[in-house]
């Protein structure tokens, strides 16, 4: 279970998360959503500590992260996968590449153990005929699936997306939204930063709508979508729906 | 006397000034070697978040980039024998000369390249759980080295042309050879102009050498 507890968050005199606390409970598919700048993505990043949080505390696990040090990060990082808006492959290693590097450098898994395992994953995502391409080769959407797989290849129990289908071409959100939903199907918990409405009410099992770095309101997609309750949500949906 | 009679005056000098090119190329090659470790040592340090480490390695640097390069080979090969008593090769004098000084330039090359490294590198390695120094390794320095191949190739012709001064301290390279045939036949010109062709001729090739392995860097473009 992952639980932020009254976190802070700023950037100099810009405070850009402000006592935000929620939980994520095993198996759960959480959709974040709200205007650009509202700090879903800040939020997103604290949660594996790419961000360092102001003040506040971040349970994974019962663990407190925020009093973590370098080391114990990665043990962080090993549990918490990120999908990220840009993909980030890595440019100079083919596809199979990208999915054996960490498992093999972080958690000593064999070679052979990584491929093989890489394999299972691309035939997953639908890639299985790119393992030998290098990322440049490939559509915004297949560099998405290559990352989800490579997030999925170090077994995370969590995933985080920060807008994984902002970057990509219309016709190439379904692709990627698919392979999220599968996955949502098989009980993997994800934390999802989205702008895709009809994703959020379909497979999320809660929404969390934040502004101006305050959560808003937390509800079910149906009560969400159908009665928003604050006046700033209510907007916010006559705009995006 | 014509100029092209002075050709065959010292023709069975020729080969002598040619051969040069090895004692150029090995002090080329080896200080550039020295400098690329060096170089990749000093930039790490330099975007590290060990401030001293950082401070020393720029001042390293303007101490390289802030004084004469042939200043920087007299002190060497003269003062390190009264400095601290060992009778320092002019071979040796050379490449540590050339090796530091070249260190100081690359780092600022590679640092300029890691720091084109797209950020979200940084955090895919980081998210994926990836320790720094393999970060470094693996992730940033392939891509930044990339980046930077045509600078570190120019780096390395300057160095090879820049190598010309050791002749100043007696290491007899291509310069210092054709020196020492213009005095033995107190003819100038046709030894000045063979090495002048040989050191063309060896750039050409390293830039012709450099392209051929940038392109072969950039197959995963």
């Amino acid at each position: 279970m992952i639980k932020v507890d009254h976190l802070y968050k700023s950037f100099g005199n810009n405070e850009v998360l402000s006592d935000i606390s929620l939980e994520i409970k095993k198996g759960d598919v959480v959709a974040i959503i709200g205007p650009s700048g509202s700090g879903k993505s800040t939020l997103l990043r604290c949660i594996n500590l790419l961000e360092l949080p102001s003040k506040g505390k971040i349970y994974i696990d019962n663990d407190d992260i925020t009093t973590f040090n370098q080391r114990n990060v990665i043990k962080i990082r090993e549990k918490v996968g990120m999908v990220f808006q840009h993909f980030h492959l890595f440019p100079h290693k083919t596809v199979m590449d990208n999915l054996t590097y960490a498992p093999i450098k972080v958690k000593q898994t064999t070679k052979s153990e990584a491929q093989e395992k890489a394999i299972k994953l691309l035939n997953r995502v639908g890639l299985s005929d790119k393992v030998d391409s290098y990322p440049s080769r490939l559509s915004g959407g297949q560099k998405q699936r290559v990352a989800i797989a490579r997030a999925l290849a170090m077994d995370p129990e969590y995933l985080l997306f920060d807008e994984p289908t902002s970057a990509l071409d219309p016709e190439m959100v379904k692709e990627v939204l698919d392979v999220m939903m599968s996955l949502a199907k098989q009980g993997m918990t994800m934390a999802v930063v989205t702008h895709e409405m009809g994703f959020a009410n379909k497979v999320a099992d809660k929404v969390i709508f934040m502004d101006h770095g305050q959560i808003l309101e937390v509800a079910s997609p149906n009560e969400f979508f159908n009665h928003p309750e604050t006046d700033r949500a209510k907007e916010f949906l006559e705009k995006v729906l | 006397m014509g100029i092209f009679s002075g050709f065959s005056l010292i023709a069975s000098s020729i080969p002598y000034i040619i051969n040069g090119v090895w004692t150029t190329l090995e002090i080329a090659l080896v200080s550039a070697i020295i400098g690329f470790v060096l170089g990749v040592i000093l930039s790490l340090f330099k975007i590290g978040n060990i401030k001293i480490l950082a401070w020393l390695s720029d001042f390293y640097t303007s101490i390289f980039r802030g004084t004469p390069l042939i200043l920087q080979l007299t002190l060497v090969y003269f003062a390190t024998p009264q400095l601290i008593g060992y009778d320092i090769s002019a071979f040796l004098a050379a490449i540590i000369t050339f090796g530091f000084n070249s260190g100081a330039y690359m780092s600022e090359i590679i640092r300029s390249g890691i720091n084109a490294v797209d950020k979200g590198q940084f955090e895919a390695a980081g998210a994926l759980g990836v320790p720094y120094w393999s970060m470094m390794k693996d992730i940033i320095l392939p891509q930044a080295i990339k980046k930077i191949l045509p600078a570190m190739m120019n780096e390395f012709i300057t160095l090879t042309k820049e190598s010309a001064i050791v002749s100043t301290i007696g290491v007899l390279d291509l310069m210092r050879r054709a020196q020492v045939v213009a005095a033995e036949n107190s003819l100038y010109f046709p030894p000045l102009i063979v090495s002048f062709a040989v050191y063309y001729v060896l750039v050409m090739i390293l830039t012709i050498l450099g392209r051929l392995f940038e392109r072969r860097m950039s197959r995963s473009d």
